[in-house]
């Protein structure tokens, strides 16, 4: 069975139609590639996944759970978590403190207001864990604000992580790296375990090659192909709306 | 944590000790200023904590006020009269909260601001009860079971424990796991509910503490005073509330108390001297925001760490630079 499904979504932002009859499946575990030009839609199928925009006719199953009408916290508590394209964090707060918030969201304590969050060992000892995990033990008490921008992103991936989901939805984890951090977010995402389904949102197409089990291209809206690695790169009217009629010209 | 605990010892202390340097003029004076630093916390709570900017705070003041001078006539256990005021100042906050938490920034300025006004014209228009205009006297006497409270000294003890419950409270809910949370949804809510919070109950958490807590203010006042009147609930005494909050340090706890401190200190010393005092505190207050942009708190903790540093260096201990540095990175 598949672990989400969205079937037939459309969403437009007044005339303006932006999703047009998406259809998507991922399987536990899946590594699912979303690759489109600029303005295909990529990121507001995110938004309208995770409920942060309504959809306008469709339905979207996770587990078999119809969840398009759920609110973006309550899908957390589903298993489904997502990262953003610009860096979406807590810049006055240390990497430490980022992830103590990232780790509460799962917690019975989390409306408890008499007992600090300090003196919890549980959190304490999580978050030693995925710095250790992660090698950025020695970062942990800096500012986020004052981290790389690699660093950001990648703290923006474990935050979302934390509630130890079954969905992870990434979207453009390389956007505004350079080539040495691209290779590294990629190997990174290559690292993430198995038990966790991926959706990302990419652009360089080394990184999705690299990553992807499947691959959906999306073109105005609408689905073209979904498909193996192979079939996509395979297809012509793939390299003719995505990878441009520039190849031709060459030729 | 350890800090905190070392400076709530000096706290208590210092109001203990308070009293035996003060003059009955000067008791009376801090006595209202801890009335007032409770109100200025339980908004600074809101303001600082969870980015709500309240324009009708004077509101559940006016409740606390209210309902111990109308309540007051018919219940005489001081305990559950407080319980009471508390019980109502918080209800009518988390019920208008669900309403109010929706909107943000300029709207929930004017919401609050309606609602302030409201309850004032309120108290205004129940004559039969409030005694409309004129204000009522207030005949309950504050008795915590050591006898009935009279004296300026008792009063002072007493608002200075209250106070200081109140800002151990405070500190708790700051330091909690949901005081945690009510602050990253104030830095970045979007984030906050996609990493799996109900961003409005702990919106509506933030806000209805801080209005039980404004109304325990308010009922607190309605025995040192002895007499409420609809002012109390007017919209110019909760802009007075948020000029103290703000000059005294918006974001941290303390920092209103401080707020409320010099605000009132300065009220008594220039209207000792003329009746033109409210110009000469604008002017004041006008000259502390600007040149004092993060309060009067930030002051006091950059003294503080200029003596700190000086004291490092003395002792030729070179950690705290190694860490300094590293922030900076």
């Amino acid at each position: 069975m598949s672990l989400l499904k969205v079937e037939n979504i459309s969403k437009s932002f007044k005339t303006l139609q932006v999703l047009y009859n998406v259809s998507l499946e991922v399987k536990p575990g899946e590594r699912h590639v979303i690759i489109g030009p600029n303005g295909a839609g990529k990121t507001t199928l995110f938004n309208c996944i995770t409920n942060l925009l309504p959809i306008d006719s469709g339905s979207i199953y996770l587990d078999g759970k119809e969840i398009s009408k759920l609110s973006p916290h309550h899908l957390v508590h589903l298993g489904m978590s997502r990262t953003f394209q610009k860096n979406n964090l807590f810049g006055d707060l240390t990497v430490e403190e980022n992830l103590h918030l990232a780790l509460v969201a799962k917690k019975s304590y989390r409306y408890n207001i008499f007992s600090p969050l300090a003196s919890r060992s549980d959190i304490k000892k999580e978050t030693n864990r995925i710095l250790d995990q992660w090698e950025i033990s020695s970062r942990r008490h800096i500012k986020v604000k004052n981290l790389s921008y690699g660093e950001q992103r990648l703290l923006e991936v474990l935050l979302a992580m934390a509630s130890n989901p079954k969905i992870l939805l990434l979207d453009e984890p390389t956007s505004g790296m350079s080539p040495a951090e691209t290779a590294q977010t990629s190997e990174m995402i290559q690292k993430l375990p198995r038990s966790i389904a991926l959706v990302v949102i990419e652009h360089d197409m080394e990184v999705v090659f690299a990553i992807a089990d499947r691959i959906t291209v999306l073109h105005h809206g609408e689905v073209i192909l979904s498909g193996s690695p192979e079939e996509v790169r395979n297809n012509e009217m793939v390299k003719e709306i995505y990878f441009g009629g520039g190849a031709k010209q060459h030729a | 944590m350890k800090k905190i605990f070392i400076y709530t010892v000096l706290l208590i202390l210092l109001v203990l000790a308070m009293p035996l340097v003060l003059s009955d003029f000067g008791i009376n004076l801090a006595t209202e200023i801890y009335i007032m630093s409770i109100f200025a916390m339980s908004l600074g709570l809101i303001m600082g904590y969870a980015g709500m900017v309240s324009l009708g705070h004077a509101g559940f003041f006016g409740i606390g006020a209210y309902t111990v001078a109308v309540i007051g006539q018919y219940v005489s256990n001081s305990y559950l009269l407080l319980l009471i005021s508390v019980v109502i100042s918080g209800l009518t906050a988390l019920i208008t909260g669900v309403v109010f938490i929706r909107t943000s920034k300029f709207y929930f300025l004017m919401i609050t601001l309606a609602f302030g006004q409201l309850l004032y014209v309120l108290f205004w228009q129940l004559k039969p009860w409030t005694g409309g205009a004129d204000g009522m006297s207030v005949s309950a006497i504050l008795n915590l079971g050591f006898g009935e409270i009279l004296s300026p000294n008792a009063f002072y003890y007493v608002m200075g424990v209250a106070f200081i419950i109140a800002y151990i409270l405070l500190r708790l809910f700051v330091e909690s796991p949901a005081g945690k949370i009510t602050k990253g949804i104030m830095e970045n809510e979007a984030r906050m509910s996609a990493l799996g919070y109900n961003v409005r109950v702990y919106k509506l958490l933030a806000y209805t503490l801080s209005g039980a807590l404004a109304g325990f203010a308010g009922s607190l006042y309605s025995y040192f005073n002895v007499f409420v009147s609809p002012d109390l609930s007017s919209w110019t005494f909760s802009g007075q509330v948020m000029v103290m909050v703000i000059i005294g340090g918006v974001g941290t706890l303390f920092g209103p108390a401080i707020g409320a401190s010099v605000f009132i200190c300065l009220q008594n010393f220039i209207s000792t001297y003329t009746e033109r005092w409210p110009m000469i505190m604008g002017a004041i207050l006008v000259i502390l925001v600007l040149i004092g942009k993060g309060g009067i708190i930030h002051w006091l903790r950059y003294f503080k760490d200029i003596i700190f540093l000086r004291k490092q260096t003395d002792e030729g201990a070179p950690q705290n630079q190694v860490k300094k540095e590293e922030v900076v990175n």
